[in-house]
């Protein structure tokens, strides 16, 4: 059976408990829903909860275990020698995986009858050709240790599947015996429903956080691979980034990470007083109509897809600043793709996020701070600079900061219009590279994904990860001490 | 209600400080004040009492022109302090609320120390010429505010740190720092306990001395209290205006009467 069958079959007894459970109910009241403890739609909920929660849960945990109980069992009954020398026993069973995935399309297909699939031997019929036919694509010629095994393993998880139809069809018919017998009069429907709403919510968090951690924990473990390749100390102190994959590379981070903070301190220069004075006027000086029309149109900015702004970058803020400072004019720029041009663009790109979110912090400043002011004889710039911004400094702290990590975190604008050489240099008008565009680079070439120059990548990405960590703490403490002075 | 304010005031009844003539208040199309004519003494406080929404805050804040930060209002009519006309074009509202300081309902001290809350106007109107010059400035202020001895150990403190009315006559100080000649204070004591609202009425008594003091009141008490004289406004109307004992004994005008009684609330 499908598990879209299984799934609306439970979906079914479920609608049904509920019909069944809310009627029962409202009978055992003999029909007056007043003398119920609580709505006769808490009785329906409660037995369908009862329905689908086990039921289902029980089919998650199935999917999950049954596929490494059956490679398990496949793997236990294949001799040593199959197995050749330089192969593994994981590629091996990659191809039995195959075979049998190609099997089953066969008979899904109708190429092969059910019968004729279990039956099919490599001494009589031409299996590798069979399954390419069926749209399969195998590596190499089927041997019969492969296909015997394929056999074990399809027959294992045809097993496998049945019975995880009915258990979680009895599970679901169980459910609803149990929450029919629970649907009376006296019973507290409306507190279980309650508690059930709780745990659905307290799971959608506990999946959130657990991905989380999971990432974290992804990162932390192929780092630790690296560095049992790498040299850690070499990748924190060496001053070039020189990957070669033949081996012998030279992955210091040092280049990636000067180039990094190079571009979004150009970045956060640009966005910063822009975004910051366009929040200022915005809230505090334009006229309600002028307001409805420029607060949309810089939100604007932040909805541009990052690829645009690299293309933006590479075709025009780079030919434009070529003019001025290349070969032509001062003469420190050798090419269009530059820690200036991307600094500038990304700036660009962020100050919708400061002025958005600065806007927002200014309002919220109460009237009587401005009426307190003006009321003093101040004017409006001076209510602004020694009043309104000091009490709205942590907000605006946690807007720069914000902004920060998005810069730090930028990739496309970098890759397009940085260039992507790593470089240790003062002179903004070079090509430098960042961290996260060579993450992706080295990520893309058709490395082994357990060399050093491929899983220096993660090492990267946790070196990224615990620098915008440590701005987000940075950003909380300096937000706390300040709400400790003045609230 | 009149044998609450039993002892005798010797009322100086012969300046004008404040003329105010013909003065009509519009947010956008409602009429909030309507032909209003008004005379306030000097060295005298005067109370505005009234039901909420008469417009008491509004006039009020005709006479520093805060209205003007307010888009849709618009001010008509003559109003003069010391016989100059604060609505000319020459007069800048800035300066004139440097002269006419006013103290707002709810306390409002800046997210500062209590010494930068009270050197905030002298500093923005260049008042001293040094440090030891400012702080004779804020020390004089915090003494009129009568507050000076509780925070005179801790001016480096935030100004938001201190209680209700501690805060309520910091802003008072804030307001007095800048030498204002009249002092204008809506609901002052609103937010407040009844101690602190007691410590801030001596205050107010005390300011008369110096200023002229305009405050808008809820509670008739208080206006009784500390008011020499009181104007009723009803519905946008200055209904009657005098003696504040005359008001309290003997109203002229039924609403008066009724407001004073409890009918209008
Ligand atoms: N900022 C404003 N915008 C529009 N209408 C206002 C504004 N402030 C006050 N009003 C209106 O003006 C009238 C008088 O208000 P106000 O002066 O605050 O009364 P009071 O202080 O006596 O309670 C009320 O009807 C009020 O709705
Ligand atoms: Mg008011």
């Amino acid at each position: 059976m499908p598990l879209s069958w299984i799934v609306l079959t439970v979906l079914a007894i479920a609608a049904a408990g509920y019909v069944l459970g809310r009627g029962r109910a409202l009978q055992s009241a003999g029909g007056d829903s007043r003398k119920l403890h609580s709505l006769p739609s808490y009785y329906g909920t409660n037995v369908a909860m009862k329905v689908i929660v086990p039921s289902l849960l029980i089919l998650l945990v199935w999917l999950l275990v049954q596929p490494i109980v059956v490679s398990r069992a496949v793997v236990a009954n294949v001799p040593e020698n199959v197995v050749a020398s330089g192969s593994s026993m994981g590629l091996f069973m990659s191809d039995v995986r195959r075979v049998a995935d190609g099997l089953d399309a066969a008979v899904a297909q109708g190429s092969l009858t059910r019968k004729e699939a279990f039956d099919i031997r490599t001494e009589f019929t031409n299996v590798t050709q069979r399954i390419n036919e069926a749209g399969v694509a195998l590596g190499s010629a089927v041997t019969p240790e492969t296909l015997r095994a394929a056999q074990e393993f399809r027959t294992l998880n045809r097993i496998g599947s049945i019975a995880m139809s009915v258990v979680v069809a009895l599970a679901a018919l169980g459910g609803i015996a149990f929450g029919l017998r629970e649907s009376v009069a006296g019973f507290r429907a409306r507190n279980v429903v309650e508690g059930g709403v709780r745990l659905l919510l307290i799971g959608a968090a506990s999946i959130a956080i657990l991905t989380t951690v999971g990432i974290v924990l992804s990162l932390i473990f192929n780092t630790i691979e690296f560095f049992r390749i790498y040299p850690a100390a070499d990748f924190f102190l060496s001053l070039t980034w020189q990957p070669s994959f033949g081996g012998g590379s030279s992955l210091g981070i040092w280049p990636l990470l000067w180039g990094t903070l190079y571009i979004s301190l150009i970045a956060l220069a640009v966005a910063v007083p822009i975004g910051l004075f366009a929040a200022i006027y915005l809230s505090e000086y334009a006229s309600k109509p002028v307001r409805a029309i420029a607060k949309p149109a810089l939100e604007i900015l932040a909805g541009i897809p990052t690829i645009v702004y690299g293309l933006f970058a590479l075709l025009t803020v780079g030919p434009i600043l070529m003019v001025v400072f290349g070969d032509d004019g001062v003469g420190w720029m050798r090419s269009a793709t530059s820690v200036m041009t991307a600094g500038l663009v990304m700036g660009i790109m962020l100050i919708p996020f400061v002025s958005s979110l600065s806007d927002d912090i200014i309002n919220s400043v109460p009237q009587a701070m401005r009426d307190g002011s003006y009321g003093l004889g101040a004017t409006k710039s001076e209510t602004i600079r020694q009043v309104i911004l000091p009490a709205a400094l942590p907000g605006i702290v946690g807007a720069i900061l914000l902004a920060a990590s998005r810069a730090i975190g930028e990739t496309m604008i970098v890759v397009l219009g940085a260039g992507a050489a790593a470089r240790l240099s003062l002179n903004p008008f070079e090509a430098m590279t960042t961290i996260t565009a060579k993450i992706v680079s080295q990520l893309t070439g058709d490395s082994d994904f357990n060399s050093p120059e491929a899983l220096v990548a993660f090492a990267l990405g946790m070196t990224l990860f615990v620098i915008t960590l440590g701005l987000n703490v940075f950003a909380l403490y300096i937000v706390r001490k300040y709400r400790e002075q003045y609230e | 209600m009149n044998d609450m304010r039993k002892i005798e005031r010797d009322v100086d009844m012969n300046d004008v400080k404040i003329s105010a003539k013909g003065v009509q208040v519009y947010y956008g199309t409602t009429h909030a004040i309507k032909d209003v004519d008004v005379l306030i003494q000097d060295k005298t406080v005067t109370a505005f009492i009234g039901p909420s929404g008469c417009g008491k805050s509004t006039f009020l804040r005709c006479l520093n022109r805060m209205n003007d930060t307010i888009d849709i209002c618009r001010v008509t009519g003559d109003i003069r302090i010391d016989g100059d006309d604060i609505y000319d074009k020459r007069v800048d509202p800035v300066q004139l609320r440097a002269k006419v300081g006013m103290v707002f309902q709810k306390p409002n001290p800046f997210p500062k120390s209590i010494y930068d809350n009270v050197a905030y106007g002298p500093r923005i109107h260049g008042m001293a010429k040094n440090k030891a010059d400012l702080d004779e400035i804020v020390e004089r202020a915090l003494r009129r505010g009568a507050i000076w001895d509780e925070v005179k150990d801790r001016l480096d403190a935030p100004g938001t740190g201190l209680s209700g009315g501690q805060q309520q006559r910091l802003c008072i100080a804030r307001a007095v720092a800048t030498e204002p000649e009249v002092l204008l204070m809506d609901e002052p004591c609103s937010a407040l306990d009844p101690i602190a609202t007691g410590q801030v009425e001596e205050l107010i008594d005390e300011l008369r001395n110096d200023y002229s003091v305009v405050i808008v009141t809820h509670s008739m008490q208080q206006a009784a209290r500390v008011s020499q004289k009181t104007a009723f406004f009803h519905l946008g109307n200055l209904v009657e205006y005098g003696e504040t004992g005359q008001i309290f004994t003997n109203p002229q005008d039924p609403r008066t009467e009724s407001y004073i009684s409890g009918k209008i609330g």
